[in-house]
């Protein structure tokens, strides 16, 4: 597959206007966000910005311990208090009740996942009464009312730990703590190569659990109509048509009676995805109480529910020879889970996370382990990048080892086993079929642009003089637009992974598109636009994309996994064509010529080699909703619908580097350098490509050197508010120099990748190779995440008299 | 979480300090926060009750009160006493119904377990101290061990710990005012302190 350079991508991207491009170069421009105006002014409407008439608030008592038996409650003196309307416990529920896992393993055990909690408390989270209030404070005062007793347990919050002979037992029926054992790879094959090679080098670490911190937390307003039985609840979703379906069987709605939309909202990064008990309590509340009720999680309770990212507890072992052959990878992970299983957790540490570790190397020997451990923390399921960091990490980690362990260049061990471009379509030992890549390009832009040889002279000079400074790699790899959906349910998921697109033109002309890629950030509205503009060769402002609506929109499966541009912008590329080829037949009709000599361009159809017969698209509409003069066997009418799915994941890649000073007297850690080359295929607008690098790279710092979700020996969240995680400011964030390659994605109409994961799965061990290297005159050789001030400071012997 | 510091009191002996801190009406009026601080049949009292029948003044303390009205009413190895104790930790004001337990008492060593519980939040604690005498009065080393849950736990150490080393704080600044209240009375009546070493 060859590869395209875009010239001068250092330099910060200058965002255009749309009347400023010309209508060829619409795809592939900078052009300004249309969604930012009102974000910017706060005419963006949010959830909790809804106002209904006579509309209530909910509020929900939560447990003080994370593992406990319910063993009383009293909830008589929050009803008498002013302004409640009602007081609900799990006694009252009178509908199933239980959520979901959209995702089985074979060895999965699955265990009850109630909406509120009768019995046994798992996690701080589990929901033990509700109240509806005519104010929220009210709401929020009554449940100070509420009276419990309970019988607190003995908590575990590390899955090593509860997998252990002697620890609690947190769903008894099961007997165990072991949610699933999974494995990928060829066992005996690993361990051959493994006793062969010359050298074997080990590594532990841990993937620390990660808090998602959207902007806006977590937030419902359900309204129900009993006179038709109607429910439409507006929420904070990145997946309106999933969080239909799943809520539909737990609260025991007809799904053809539900609408689910999503307002503005406030990021995501996977955390709303899933379906919580929350909105389905929600809901439930409205239908008993006949009146809007509306919830708003606080920024505490967002980090008491908020499925968590990561969790893993990792041993690896890499075998590689003495010239830096890599000949085998074995990795053995203990993934949290935590108390139950959320939407989509089980392939998080599993399909998403063992077919990755192949990374960008050929290593004809793999196998994975991963054992997933039911604990008392939040739910554990998909964050920002999900799975693929943390198989990122290792390999990352365990590749710099193995360059080490032979005294080869970090570089040089990488480009050794890189994959050639000319291996794809390359399949690797654990079930990947890559489609494309060029990974030598992305890692030799990179050092070019770092400077690398230049910086191993100044970081020699510079530890003569006392100073640390060290550089690190990340070579990663990514698989995003997870699918087909056929493959997806052979590896047991409980969905498909398509997308639908609508594209419709109005008899004016202008066009109107639905997606079921349902954006939160991300700027669908403008690259969709810009797809649209293309396809059809009508104004970028005559598009107007609209999505997060179950009633507005066939189908969806929603954003997240980077697939919004592979799956929903192809899906709609693949309705523009049936579109325009539906317009060719009319405009042949009227033209009076054959449809195969009618050509289509820029908006206009013209007979081949008649320049005055020609027509444009935005007349034909007129002419398709009048019907006056259509074809004869063609319905009236100017529209399509697909519903896409893909034939292969997509694979962007690309190379981190960062460069740091390290201060070993304070543990600091100080940014030189940043550069990221990044190959996510064609980019439909350079400047939102680039504003997800950097989102993505800060969401990346935060994990190496700041956040973590902490909790204390009884599972008490003890990072419970944003004093405690830190979530890196402004300053936290280095310059990042960003470069791209384009080698476009052969799976889909655009030759897109996906972008929306690379920067947070390429940037954590980017950053610890680079501390650790720095360190290595002082016998560091591994420094577990986040790399706090402490932490570096004791792994280069401070404290030790 | 883990606690612990000395505090040193000047111009007093251990038999006094002993003495003040054996005092449950002492202690709940150096506690901040402290409503009512009674003994209790068992770990399990009604609050309601105890708070209705809770003296609205306190008896006198030291150095009003004898040392026998003091040593009669003073804490006792195994007993049970009950504490209603209003905290304000970051944005919240819980008021935990406490109730601890002497689990040791022998001079100069007092060890005590407790819990509290408000409606949001509740605490586990075993606390210890000792008193030693130092070159200008006594030191008293104190530590404590306490599990939070809840919304307090929430807050996180940042919010925590200042407000717990500002309880212990007050609560020791408190007992070493009193008892420079007894030093000097005792100085000027010169009995007091005779008395107090007599009760040991």
């Amino acid at each position: 597959m060859a590869t395209d350079e875009r010239e001068g991508g250092s330099d910060r991207i200058e965002t255009v206007e749309a009347d400023d491009v010309d209508a060829a170069d619409i795809l592939g421009s900078a052009i300004e966000r249309q969604e930012d105006p009102s974000l910017l002014t706060g005419e963006a409407e949010y959830t909790d910005d809804i106002q209904l008439p006579e509309m209530t608030h909910m509020a929900m008592l939560r447990s003080q311990y994370a593992h406990a038996r319910l063993a009383d409650i009293d909830t008589s003196e929050a009803e008498e208090m002013e302004g409640v309307v009602a007081v609900f416990t799990a006694e009252d529920l009178d509908v199933s009740g239980a959520l979901p896992v959209g995702w089985d393993l074979d060895s999965l055990r699955n265990v009850d996942n109630p909406i509120m909690v009768e019995d046994r408390i798992r996690y701080q989270g589990d929901v033990l009464a509700l109240v509806v209030a005519e104010e929220r404070y009210q709401a929020h005062d009554a449940l100070d009312a509420v009276d419990v007793e309970y019988e607190r347990l003995e908590a575990v919050t590390d899955p090593s730990d509860a997998l252990a002979e002697d620890a609690p037992v947190i769903h008894e029926e099961e007997g165990t703590n072991e949610a699933f054992d999974w494995d990928i790879g060829d066992a005996d094959d690993t361990e051959a190569a493994l006793e062969a090679a010359d050298n074997v080098v080990e590594l532990d670490v841990t993937n620390q659990l990660l808090i998602p911190n959207a902007i806006e937390p977590r937030a419902v307003v359900a309204d129900y109509d009993p006179s038709d039985d109607l429910l439409d609840v507006q929420m904070t979703t990145q997946n309106p048509h999933v969080h239909r379906l799943l809520m539909a069987g737990v609260i025991d709605h007809p799904e053809h009676r539900m609408r689910v939309r999503a307002p503005d909202v406030g990021g995501g990064f996977g955390s709303k995805i899933h379906h919580y008990a929350d909105e389905a309590l929600v809901s439930w509340a409205a239908k008993q109480v006949e009146r809007p009720v509306k919830w708003q999680a606080t920024r505490t309770e967002s980090y008491l529910t908020d499925a968590q990212g990561r969790g893993h507890e990792t041993h690896g072992e890499i075998a590689v020879d003495d010239d830096g052959t890599i000949r085998g990878l074995y990795v053995d992970t203990k993934a949290n889970l935590g108390a139950y299983l959320s939407t989509f957790s089980p392939s998080i540490p599993t399909y998403l996370y063992g077919t990755l570790l192949s990374g960008q190397y050929e290593i004809d020997n793999i196998y994975c382990e991963v054992t997933g451990a039911y604990t008392n923390v939040v739910p554990v399921d998909a964050y920002r990048g999900a799975g693929r960091p943390e198989a990122s990490f290792i390999i990352e980690r365990l590749v710099n080892r193995a360059a080490d362990a032979v005294d080869m260049d970090p570089a040089e061990i990488r480009k050794k086993n890189f994959l050639d471009p000319d291996d794809f379509p390359y399949e690797t030992p654990v079930a990947m079929e890559y489609d494309s890549g060029d990974y030598h390009k992305t890692l030799e832009r990179a050092m070019e642009a770092v400077g690398y040889d230049e910086f191993r002279e100044r970081q020699e000079q510079a530890r003569e003089e006392g100073r640390y400074l060290g550089i690190g790699f990340s070579c990663y790899i990514e698989a995003c637009g997870i699918a087909p959906s056929e493959l997806v349910g052979e590896l047991g998921a409980g969905a498909g992974l398509w997308e639908s697109g609508l594209v419709r033109f109005t008899p004016s002309g202008t066009v109107r598109a639905m997606s079921g890629s349902s954006g939160h950030g991300q700027g669908h509205d403008t690259t969709f636009s810009q797809i649209l503009a293309n396809e059809l060769g009508v104004d970028y402002d005559d598009i107007e994309v609209v999505e997060g609506d179950t009633d507005a929109i066939p189908q969806g499966m929603g954003t997240y996994g980077s697939r919004s541009a592979a799956v929903g912008g192809s899906a709609l590329v693949e309705s523009a064509r049936k579109v325009v080829e539906k317009a060719r037949k009319i405009a042949a009709h009227q033209l009076e010529a054959d449809p195969e000599d009618v050509e289509f361009e820029a908006g206009e159809f013209q007979v081949a080699g008649a320049p005055d017969r020609s027509t444009s698209i935005q007349d034909v509409s007129l002419e398709a909703y009048l019907a006056h003069d259509i074809p004869d066997d063609m319905e009236p009418g100017l529209e399509a619908t697909t519903f896409y799915d893909p034939s292969n994941f997509v694979f962007p890649f690309g190379t981190h580097v960062a460069v740091v000073e390290v201060d070993p007297d304070t543990g600091e850690v100080a940014f030189e350098d940043y550069v990221a080359v990044d190959d996510v295929g064609n980019q439909i607008n350079p400047k939102i490509v680039e504003g997800q690098i950097h989102g993505g790279i800060a969401q990346g710092v935060g994990q190496a050197l700041f956040e973590g979700a902490e909790y204390d020996d009884n599972g008490q969240l003890v990072t419970g508010s944003m004093q405690d995680y830190a979530v890196p400011k402004s300053f936290h964030v280095p310059e990042m120099e960003t470069e791209s390659t384009v080698t476009p994605s052969p799976e889909n109409p655009l030759g897109v990748k996906g972008v929306g994961e690379a920067g947070t799965i390429a940037a954590p061990q980017a950053i610890v190779n680079a501390v650790v290297d720095a360190l290595e005159p002082l016998g560091v050789d591994h420094i577990e995440m986040p790399l706090t001030n402490e932490r570096v400071w004791r792994a280069a012997g401070g404290g030790d008299d | 979480m883990e606690f612990s510091g000395t505090v040193s009191i000047d111009g007093t002996t251990t038999e006094e300090v002993w003495l003040a801190l054996s005092d449950p009406v002492m202690i709940k009026q150096a506690l901040p926060g402290c409503q009512f601080l009674v003994e209790c049949e068992d770990e399990d009292p009604d609050f309601d009750a105890l708070a209705a029948s809770a003296p609205e003044e306190d008896p006198p303390t030291l150095p009003e009160a004898s040392a026998e009205d003091i040593a009669e009413r003073a804490f006792e190895e195994g007993g049970h006493y009950a504490a209603l104790m209003e905290i304000s930790v970051g944005s919240v004001s819980p008021s935990f119904e406490t109730v601890v337990t002497i689990e040791e008492r022998e001079f100069p060593r007092m060890h005590a377990a407790g819990e509290g519980s408000a409606s949001s939040s509740s605490f586990e604690m075993s606390s210890g101290m000792e008193l030693a005498e130092s070159e200008d009065g006594v030191d008293v080393e104190w530590w404590a061990e306490a599990d939070v849950f809840g919304r307090v736990a929430q807050m996180g150490q940042r919010v925590i710990n200042p407000v717990a080393n500002r309880v212990v704080g007050r609560f020791f600044d408190q007992v070493e005012k009193q008892l420079q209240d007894v030093s000097t009375d005792s100085e000027s009546s010169g009995g007091l302190r005779s008395r107090v070493s007599s009760l040991f």
